[in-house]
């Protein structure tokens, strides 16, 4: 395809992971930098986020979403950096060809290399397939997090919340100051999906019930939810019968979990992993398609937005080396997760390397762990490293200092 | 010491790690903080057994904008009956374009110390 313009380094997204992963190409050397946002604004869902205990890791100091995004993106406009808002990526090529549509029109872009940074979406009341009629009131968090934060708008006066995420409990608290009574947090698992601090802070702090091992089996009402009925669920996570309530709400939230958005990794070609719904990728953040890069929620889910812009500078400056014409040589080793692990990534990682960061999370909360990183062929234990408590929760990092030569196993032992 | 009663059994907030704090009474009287991860444990978690301090956040219309929002702040943490008194009184302002991130828009509010500080410049 013959593309009307030419960049080393093009970055899909402008969140935490997007921002810094330019700033990231910039800093390796990268000469020409595009950033390709599909919003009016810069900063992605920080803009939302108007809580605080945001820089904790990158700025050493708690501050809001809005005040992280509005710092990284003071750092790209003092770069040479060609940024774009209300444009959509709509292809990618193998080759790195991006069909771009935006306020001047419709063009094609060739890319030096890609990192791919569009974040994730909220799971939905269709996807979990809760019964019942099809009322308004229903929000997933984040959707009500964005109408009452940056629109001003009133949701309701009576919530329930389906699940605890960390947006889920963060709105909570949230509604709380608008007013609205929120009856309780119910959660199908018997430990929260959201952060400690945050069922402290949110829920506790305002005498919110969080009720574990519970669920929404049926929405009512006409025009506008008029109550939900919760049922407790057994170790199948199956409702048992008798035990359903009717709680009376006119607003019911949804925190029930986050999705990679990779529509576009997926046309490009690029394999994803069923246990992260992210991109395979190795030690750069380089995806199968040699070229494109993948860092932030759209690669895995992250529960602090610091480690997706880590992840975004990581990402950024490994594409301004490939676009510089930098190619690793050697095979790759694959890592693979073992008892109670869920998944650990990189995935992939080119032999000899030492030194390598391993994200990893567990299945199920564990206690007293000894987290093992061995080799699959000789049981060489290459790094092992305790914790008092693991969450699933919780993304955890492990470093394995010596090079790595052949497939390698994460695995955690109570 | 560990012989003590466990008076309390709390997660520390300050950070994302969440760790979990065990506070006893020793036999002189002192509380004693196990659990702590980092040297910012001991002093939350007698302070949020002893008088629990919160920040908040919130969202505000500005004038002189298209129906654009302004999040706001605390500079720091305030006793946790402040939470919803600050509130009302962040519910009354309507600041003006342009607001600046960091601008104090309430000093000293209500007589706690700290500041009600936009988070967000808006112009």
């Amino acid at each position: 395809m013959e593309a009307n313009e030419t960049h080393d380094v093009v970055v899909i997204g402008g969140g935490p992971a997007g921002l810094a992963a330019a700033l990231g190409a910039r800093r390796a050397g990268a000469g020409k930098v595009l950033l390709v946002e599909r919003d009016r604004t810069l900063g992605g869902i920080l803009n939302q986020c108007v809580h605080d205990g945001f820089g904790l890791f990158l700025y050493n100091e708690a501050i809001s979403g809005p005040e992280y995004a509005e710092r990284l993106i003071d750092d790209v406009v003092r770069e040479p950096i060609k940024v774009e808002t209300g444009a959509m990526v709509l292809d990618i090529t193998p080759d790195r060809v991006l069909r771009i549509n935006s306020r001047s029109g419709y063009r094609l872009v060739r890319a030096g290399a890609v990192v791919l940074a569009m974040g994730c979406r909220e799971r939905t009341r269709e996807m979990i397939e809760i019964p019942g009629t099809r009322s308004a009131g229903v929000f997933t968090a984040g959707s009500a997090q964005n109408l009452v934060n940056l629109q001003n708008l009133r949701i309701g006066n009576e919530a329930v919340i389906l699940g605890s995420g960390d947006i889920g409990l963060i709105m909570a608290r949230r509604l709380v100051f608008e007013g609205v009574a929120v009856k309780g947090v119910f959660e199908i698992l018997s430990w929260a999906s959201g952060l400690e601090r945050n069922v402290r802070q949110c829920l506790m702090d305002f005498g919110i019930p969080l009720e574990l091992r519970s669920t929404v089996v049926e929405i009512r009402g006409r025009d506008r939810v008029e109550s939900v009925v919760v049922a407790k669920v057994d170790d199948k996570l199956m409702p048992i019968p008798g035990s359903e309530s009717v709680i009376p709400c006119d607003t019911l939230l949804l925190s029930v979990g986050l999705i990679p958005e990779n529509e576009l990794s997926k046309r490009a070609g690029v394999a994803l992993s069923p246990f992260t719904g992210g991109a395979v990728v190795d030690e750069r953040f380089m995806t199968s398609v040699s070229g494109v890069f993948s860092c932030g929620n759209v690669l895995h889910i992250h529960d602090v937005a610091d480690w997706a812009s880590f992840e975004g500078f990581a990402a950024g400056e490994s594409a301004a080396r490939y676009a510089a014409g930098e190619r690793p040589a050697g095979a790759t080793v694959r890592i693979t997760a073992g008892p109670n692990v869920k998944y650990a990534l990189p995935q992939l990682v080119t032999a000899g390397t030492a030194g390598v960061e391993w994200n990893f999370r567990v299945g199920r909360p564990l206690r007293n762990v000894q987290v093992v990183v061995k080799g699959k062929a000789t049981e060489k234990v290459y790094a092992r490293k305790k914790f008092g408590r693991l969450l699933p929760t919780e993304l955890q990092k492990i470093k394995v200092r010596p090079a790595v030569e052949e497939d390698l196993e994460v695995s955690c032992h109570e | 010491m560990s012989d003590c009663p466990v008076l309390d059994r709390l997660t520390c907030v300050l950070c994302p790690v969440g760790c979990e704090l065990q506070v006893r009474k020793d036999e002189s009287g002192e509380l004693d903080v196990q659990g702590n991860q980092c040297d910012k444990g001991l002093p939350f978690a007698v302070e949020e057994i002893l008088h629990p301090k919160r920040n908040l956040a919130t969202s505000i219309p500005v004038r002189g904008t298209a129906s654009k929002m302004v999040s706001v702040r605390l500079s720091g943490p305030v006793p946790r009956e402040m939470i919803f008194p600050i509130l009302a009184e962040i519910a009354r302002l309507r600041p003006e374009a342009p607001v600046r991130r960091g601008q104090v828009l309430i000093a000293d509010v209500l007589g706690t110390g700290v500041d009600v500080i936009a988070t967000r410049t808006v112009v």
